[in-house]
């Protein structure tokens, strides 16, 4: 302790330090005009500028305790527009695209790629917060040619897609890519049923919510993966319908689409 | 969404490299951006705004500049991450001051104010700089860590915390002053 905290609350009146000062100016406590006056300084002086950038390394730490927030879907596109940029397309793969940085993105670059297959104008209203440009399948679990079977949509009851599905009839595979959701608030988890035309609903098991899959289909249920029949999927108890037989609402659905 | 972990040195410095190739008008870099760094920034727009429009607002202008003015960026005199958020929290501050005050949580509720005393300083070796920065604000009185905490995350100016914290205008400059200084002292050590 100097001197100096002998006084602690008082304020000497003395304009502080270009050190300080610039520790004011990073930390944000200045007014308007004060922060416009440090701004010109920062332009003209490069000592302090210098001070400034010193107190943003030091301080800058404290940033990651605030964490992430989820971005609106609409900013990207809105951002793109403001640059003057094309309307968003789908790009081609590239090979850093396909290196370990974007491995959580495979869910989320799956079912883009797949809305897209689908439909355009899917693409605007179901395509994440992230900018679909930068997207690609990364290779498990769509490979290549699987992006281009036919996609059956899993609707909500208010038309927005809520997984896609991808049914291979040939090796009975349906590869399911989720449009990420919030978990049921209840604990309940998604089940996926087939529903043949005039027929029970079979289960083919629990899906995910924020990832893409491929779910087994049951050599006996192969056949009914055609033109007519329907995938839904209900919310169960976290192990699953207990008696094979949907007990929850049915949160999404979709016909089949022409194989 | 993958985020920048900002701990990861290797994470950092990928960034630091795709903000090169925005420099050279690389859209794709530009898009590879946005997803690493858009949720961090978002976050510090929404906490010092504490409105959705006007953060979406600044993020737009934000990213904006971010095409324009990326060779502007030195990457040996600050991290991309830290580059962006400055400017961030920047634009937010100066949308904030523009605006009539605003109500804010009355500090004194937050922490147990004015007397707590400082931690007694550890022997801090090879700290992350996050940790070295939570160690040096632990080693300041109570009230002057709250003050430089509230400062800088919410982007109170001296008159609001004033408000907030119940004190006279005068302490409050005194004791951030102060604050900033040990703050100074300890990291550099």
């Amino acid at each position: 302790m100097n001197i100096r905290d002998l006084h602690d609350d008082q304020d000497d009146g003395l304009p502080p330090s270009a050190d300080i000062l610039a520790g004011e100016y990073v930390l944000g406590v200045l007014e308007a005009s004060e922060r416009a006056e440090a701004e010109r300084r920062i332009a003209a002086d490069p000592g302090f500028a210098r001070l400034v950038a010193q107190w943003e390394a030091r301080l800058a730490p404290l940033l990651a305790s605030l964490g992430t927030e989820a971005v609106p879907a609409h900013l990207w596109p809105r951002i793109r527009t403001g640059l003057g940029w094309p309307a968003l397309a789908a790009a081609p793969p590239r090979a850093w695209q396909r290196t370990g940085f974007w491995q959580g993105m495979t869910a989320l670059a799956a079912g883009v790629a797949l809305v897209a297959v689908f439909s355009r104008r899917d693409l605007e209203t179901a395509a994440p917060a992230a900018p679909p440009v930068a997207v690609t399948p990364a290779p498990p679990p769509a490979e290549p040619e699987q992006a281009t079977r036919p996609v059956t949509p899993l609707l909500h009851e208010d038309g927005t897609p809520g997984w896609l599905a991808s049914v291979d009839k040939a090796v009975g595979k349906v590869l399911m890519v989720p449009v990420p959701t919030a978990a049921d608030a209840q604990g309940r988890a998604p089940e996926l049923w087939l529903i043949p035309a005039g027929g029970a609903p079979r289960s083919l098991g629990l899906v995910s919510i924020d990832r893409a899959h491929t779910v087994q289909v049951p050599a006996s249920l192969r056949n009914d993966l055609i033109n007519g029949s329907v995938l839904a999927i209900t919310l169960e108890p976290s192990g699953g319908a207990p008696r094979g037989v949907p007990t929850g609402p049915v949160i999404a659905k979709g016909d089949i689409a022409n194989l | 969404m993958p985020e920048l972990d900002t701990t990861d040195p290797g994470a950092s410095a990928r960034l630091d490299d795709l903000l090169g190739r925005v420099a050279q008008g690389d859209r794709q870099a530009f898009a590879s951006v946005y997803q690493l760094a858009s949720g961090r920034l978002f976050a510090i727009c929404l906490h010092v705004l504490r409105d959705r429009g006007d953060a979406e607002d600044v993020l737009q202008d934000v990213f904006t500049s971010v095409w324009h003015k990326a060779a502007q960026f030195d990457r040996a005199k600050a991290a991309a991450m830290t580059w962006m958020s400055m400017m961030a929290r920047n634009r937010a501050i100066d949308r904030l001051r523009a605006a009539p005050p605003r109500a804010m949580d009355d500090l004194s509720v937050i922490e147990g104010l004015p007397d707590g005393a400082a931690q007694p300083a550890l022997a801090a070796e090879r700290a992350s700089d996050r940790e070295r920065l939570e160690h040096c604000l632990d080693t300041l009185e109570s009230k002057r860590r709250t003050l430089i905490r509230a400062a800088f995350l919410d982007g109170s100016s001296y008159d609001e915390l004033a408000r907030r914290i119940g004190s006279p205008l005068g302490s409050v400059k005194s004791w951030i002053r102060r604050g900033l200084g040990q703050l100074r002292v300890c990291l550099e050590r």
